[in-house]
């Protein structure tokens, strides 16, 4: 009985699968998106407004990276690989009220379910997108 | 924690709408817009008092006036006052999201510092302010 009861445990750490990999930072996609949205941009000479976008989306992808990479050191030191070219979309002013749009909800959307210290952050973020909404109005 | 950081957001709804009630003299050409703001920050101050009864405190009174950074005697420096107070506002509204884990207070001080970074946004478009957009509004270098 004895025997059982401590052969128990471990048995349960022998069959325990390998600890799954955290999931990814949802930080991580908000800075993918301010990054392409940035490189859709600069692709976007003829629109005005779209020069001040680029530069406020970069400003938002490194704060953004910045804290993702605090959080969780990266393991190479490579920097997040850039955004290809984007193809210039038949409606570029069209193409980039979405992209902010979606950028705003995103940001949004998981602000209330971030620790605090980072929803002042990402708040900033979904606000700052708002207020380059307008630039385009 | 998170009482002290709406109260300080509540005074800035007050200040904002004395702010909007004082330039209106001078922004006869954006009537509806000075008066879409009072309303915006109006039932935002209602909104905050009664979230701050619920949780048994009791509402910071308005002061009798507020101070804009600088004096206000033409179109040009009514716009400056507004943008001043409107970001104001975002920093009050981000610090509350620094300071509750609440998901309908987020929520709600979310919607503040958006609209409010929307206004200031406008308001600088208005005054001709290059660049008109806010990169991170509600942080003092933003």
């Amino acid at each position: 009985m004895l025997l059982a009861v401590a052969a128990a445990p471990l048995a349960v750490a022998c069959t325990t699968e390998p600890p799954t990999p955290p999931p990814p930072d949802p930080l991580s996609a908000l800075a993918a998106q301010a990054r392409a949205d940035a490189a859709l941009a600069k692709t976007l000479t003829t629109v005005p407004g779209a020069a001040e976008i680029a530069t406020a989306r970069e400003t938002h992808a490194k704060l953004l990276q910045a804290e993702v990479d605090r959080e969780r050191p990266p393991l190479s030191s490579t920097a997040p690989p850039a955004p290809t070219t984007p193809p210039t979309p038949p409606d570029p002013l069209a193409a980039l009220k979405t992209a902010l749009d979606e950028s705003v909800r995103d940001a949004s959307a998981i602000v209330a379910t971030l620790p605090s210290y980072r929803a002042g952050l990402v708040g900033s973020v979904a606000a700052g997108c708002a207020s380059l909404r307008e630039v385009l109005v | 924690m998170s009482v002290d950081s709406v109260q300080t957001a509540l005074g800035t709804e007050h200040a904002a709408l004395w702010t909007y009630g004082m330039v209106s003299a001078f922004l006869g050409n954006q009537a509806a817009a000075v008066a879409e703001g009072a309303n915006a920050h109006r039932a935002r101050r209602d909104t905050t008092e009664r979230w701050l009864r619920d949780k048994g405190a009791t509402p910071n009174p308005p002061a009798a006036a507020y101070l804009p950074p600088a004096p206000v005697s033409d179109g040009p420096s009514a716009l400056a006052a507004l943008v001043a107070v409107e970001q104001d506002t975002c920093a009050a509204w981000r610090g509350v999201l620094e300071r509750t884990d609440e998901s309908a207070l987020r929520t709600s001080a979310l919607d503040a510092l958006t609209a409010a970074a929307v206004r200031a946004t406008r308001w600088r478009k208005a005054a001709g302010t290059n660049p008109a957009s806010i990169t991170m509004p509600g942080v003092a270098s933003g």
